[in-house]
């Protein structure tokens, strides 16, 4: 259910390339009702429109009927959060959203493998976070730069995702008592990725009690990138280095592939110590 | 290509280019990025050109293209690396600064849709110009190797 799910939010989007004729810098849909193609719940549907409602790099939205399904158009703009990324150096990898319905889907994914907790690492506007919460699940959302955690903390009213401001690598995670949780990575491996999970990596194993650990990242086949001689989408080196076993991979849209062919491979593994 | 003749016609052809290039990075303060990268492109190809021909030719040999090789050699190594190179890169970092500048100034402000897909465009441009900053200070950073 969960791979049609993300094979028809595909379709959706490439209709959606398609015919999307604006000049937004990202831009992404989200179905206004629950359908065949779409069964979510429509209590959570509307949870992810009021998110993207509310938060401010969406500037502009209209309805639009896209290959048979009635979405909501966001248009919105993250230059303003750039900039202060590279003014600072305080990130590793600037600020670039997954999509909304890419970030329901992949924690919808996380819940069915049976992980407890969400804990999104470098969550840009928290909506991988949020989204655990639209899924009942408990989420934190890691994020160092200030400007990225002020703008969550604006958007935590209907469920609260616990923003953090704070560098992941030095966080303290035996804070958040977890039991079962996933780490979503965010960031390409090429784009300072490794660097970001080797520092969490070293963290969350001084939490002795903590088993099966749940490790997503965001991969890419871009050849833009350098590849890694292991594989999976640039991270197999880091996987086979801390004795990860992948479960599944999941394409998903992003804003940073909104003009390519090949969607965001999200890669989930897990550790068996 | 192979005979010598063609190789030295090839290679005045491109050291003209070069001195046309230099020239007018050396005049010009505010040289376009495709400017730019468009010169350092040419130097690369021609200190190509001149550590393969040097491996080829004697300095005894074919003494008017080995006269021209020399000339490039020092053209590039005095001229460009030493003066233009520099010039190029302070004068990027200075458009970097102006231009984020700019940005955050207004950076706050309420805007219209249409304001903010006019920004996206000097936001882009800002990018152009870090991209081609990096590529310029990779040049510097091969030649401190060196």
């Amino acid at each position: 259910m969960i791979e049609d799910l993300a094979k028809n939010l595909i379709h959706l989007k490439k209709n959606f390339v398609n015919t999307y004729d604006g000049k937004s810098q990202i831009q992404e849909v989200i179905p206004q009702s629950t359908s065949d193609l779409f069964p979510i719940p429509q209590q959570n549907l509307e949870l992810l429109h009021q998110f993207a409602t509310m938060n401010p790099i969406y500037y502009n939205s209209f309805k639009e009927t896209v290959g048979g399904t009635v979405c909501i158009v966001y248009e919105g703009d993250i230059n303003k959060y750039w900039l202060n990324s590279i003014q600072y150096g305080t990130s590793h990898a600037p600020f670039s959203p997954t999509w909304m319905m890419s970030a329901y889907v992949a924690v919808l994914l996380s819940k069915e493998i049976g992980f407890q907790e969400i804990i999104d690492i470098g969550s840009g506007d928290g909506r991988i976070a949020f989204c655990a919460k639209v899924l009942n699940l408990e989420s934190y959302s890691i994020e160092i730069d200030d400007m990225l955690v002020k703008l969550q903390n604006q958007l935590t009213t209907p469920l609260n995702f616990h923003p953090y401001c704070s560098d992941a690598t030095t966080f303290d995670y035996s804070s958040l008592n977890l039991s079962n949780p996933v780490f979503f990575i965010g960031g390409l491996a090429q784009m300072g990725g490794v660097e970001l999970a080797s520092g969490v990596f070293e963290k969350v194993k001084l939490i002795s009690n903590l088993k099966n650990i749940g490790w997503v990242f965001a991969g890419t086949y871009s050849q833009k990138y350098s590849a890694d001689p292991k594989n999976h989408a640039g991270w197999g080196t880091l996987i086979d280095k801390n004795n990860l076993k992948s479960i599944q991979t999941i394409a998903l849209p992003t804003a940073w592939t909104f003009h390519e062919s090949d969607e965001t491979p999200y890669i989930f593994t897990q550790s068996f110590d | 290509m192979s005979s010598f003749d063609d190789i030295s016609q090839m290679f005045h052809f491109e050291y003209d280019k070069l001195v046309n290039l230099i020239n007018s990075a050396s005049t010009q303060s505010d040289l376009s990025l495709h400017d730019i990268v468009e010169t350092y492109y040419q130097i690369m190809n021609m200190s190509s050109m001149i550590t393969m021909l040097k491996q080829q030719l004697g300095s005894n040999d074919h003494k008017s293209l080995f006269g021209e090789i020399i000339e490039s050699e020092k053209l590039i190594s005095e001229k460009f690396n030493h003066i233009i190179h520099p010039q190029i890169l302070q004068n990027l970092e200075k458009s970097i600064q102006e231009t984020t500048k700019n940005l955050q100034s207004n950076s706050s402000e309420q805007k219209s849709k249409e304001e903010i897909e006019s920004d996206a465009k000097l936001y882009e441009e800002l990018r152009k110009k870090m991209s081609t900053k990096e590529f310029v200070e990779q040049y510097g950073k091969e030649l401190s190797d060196d």
